[in-house]
């Protein structure tokens, strides 16, 4: 029996100083792994998805591999709805290795802006949950995660039309002047091009006009579309038009319609 | 007469053997828990209280250890042996709690999973307390056993 003893002792006492021996250096490891988080750097693809990619710089000095390091990222908007979510995983990094991964996070803006047409005139707040998980000496689960807001500018922000203004330009034809405002409140800057199409109160189009519009990312935009009319479409009589008018904000990222606008 | 002067002799050298391999173990544990301190202190700035947890968790562990090496040669050594991995066990669950650490520092939060080396522990500290009731049955075995006259 004495013997049978002395080997659960001995068996137990190996174990033992294995695992706080292996538990002491993986924690001391801790301090010899280093993060460090770039700064995003913002792309745009052909099909209009905004790129955000994010390098992270891992260095591995500790004693033990690193395993299944994997960064998550979701944004939603202010109703939790999810807008966009992507993981990047690595899955061994070796003891001694320096390596730089990029969290890529696709962003289809157009799709955005299509779905929810608020986000084209209001400013809001996007959530963004991030998580960071990895496996230390590739058996400890570690995982960090955290939550931020972070504002969205509204690139249609206090979009505002005028009234059209009429100026005849010779005998046969007039001049109308559809002034329009916003402020770029985005991170992107906005060039495309704005359509009005202006009716008559009984529906014909009787004029349409284009201009390009240029505003960069937080500034103000305010100009104006001057189509042509002639005079005799103008119903009920030239001096008293009134009828109704459309306008169509068209960019790379988004293309918005307006409603009818009543004017006269 | 010569049998009755042993008696006395031989209970003072037990008695300073079992002092001495106390001192020694304390001693030695001493230098275990620095040179494990030094080891994980790293970790203690993302765990707050590891420091305290590690002191009282070795603190309670030599006092058990050197009151067992007191009582040495006795049915008591056992169960000081016994309660020294009950306690590593019982320590191990309550501050562990269950083997997840989770940790929150303004609006991040930190988890780590600890639940495999809990569970070794667990089958460790089992196999420990095993042993201790094998050594106290074979203790009261061996005392039991008829001596030749």
């Amino acid at each position: 029996m004495n013997i049978s003893i002395r080997m659960i002792g001995i068996a137990t006492t190996f174990f033992w100083i294995f695992i706080i021996i292996f538990a002491a250096t993986a924690a001391y490891s801790v301090k010899d792994l280093q993060f460090n988080f770039g700064d995003p750097v913002t792309s745009m693809t052909t099909d209009n998805q905004m790129i955000f990619s994010m390098p992270i710089n891992i260095v591995n000095r500790g004693l033990y591999n690193i395993g299944y390091f994997n960064i998550t990222s979701k944004i939603t908007d202010s109703n939790d709805v999810e807008i966009v979510h992507n993981s990047t995983v690595v899955p061994v990094i070796r003891k001694g290795e320096e390596i730089t991964v990029y969290h890529d996070l696709a962003m289809n803006v157009t799709s955005m802006l299509q779905r929810y047409q608020d986000y084209l005139f209001n400013d809001s707040e996007l959530r963004v949950y991030e998580s960071v998980g990895l496996r230390l000496a590739e058996v400890i689960p570690v995982q960090a995660s955290g939550n931020f807001t972070v504002p969205w500018g509204a690139p249609l922000y206090n979009l505002a039309v005028g009234t059209p203004q009429f100026t005849p330009v010779n005998l046969t034809h007039f001049r109308v002047s559809v002034p329009i405002s916003f402020e770029n409140h985005a991170f992107f800057d906005l060039s495309g091009n704005l359509h009005v199409r202006m009716y008559s109160s009984s529906g014909a189009l009787i004029g349409q006009g284009e201009t390009v519009i240029d505003a960069p990312q937080h500034s103000q935009y305010s100009g104006s579309v001057e189509p042509y009319i002639l005079m005799n479409q103008i119903t009920p009589t030239p001096t008293n038009p009134t009828g109704y008018f459309t306008f169509t904000i068209q960019t790379p990222l988004f293309t918005y319609e307006s409603g009818r606008i009543s004017y006269g | 007469m010569v049998e009755k002067k042993k008696e006395p002799k031989s209970r003072l050298r037990r008695i300073t053997v079992n002092v001495m391999k106390a001192i020694i173990k304390s001693v030695i544990f001493y230098v275990v828990y620095y040179f494990l301190w030094t080891l994980f202190a790293p970790a203690s700035q993302f765990i707050p209280g590891l420091q305290t947890m590690f002191e009282t968790f070795f603190i309670i562990y030599i006092i058990l250890m050197i009151v067992g090496e007191l009582t040495n040669g006795t049915i008591y050594h056992y169960f000081f042996s016994g309660a020294k991995t009950l306690f590593v066990i019982s320590y191990m669950i309550m501050s562990l709690g269950g083997g997840i650490i989770g940790l929150s520092y303004e609006n991040i939060s930190l988890l780590v999973d600890l639940r495999l080396f809990v569970v070794i522990a667990m089958l460790l500290g089992t196999l420990g307390l095993a042993k201790s009731v094998l050594q106290a049955i074979n203790f009261m075995n061996e005392k039991a056993e008829p001596h030749l006259i």
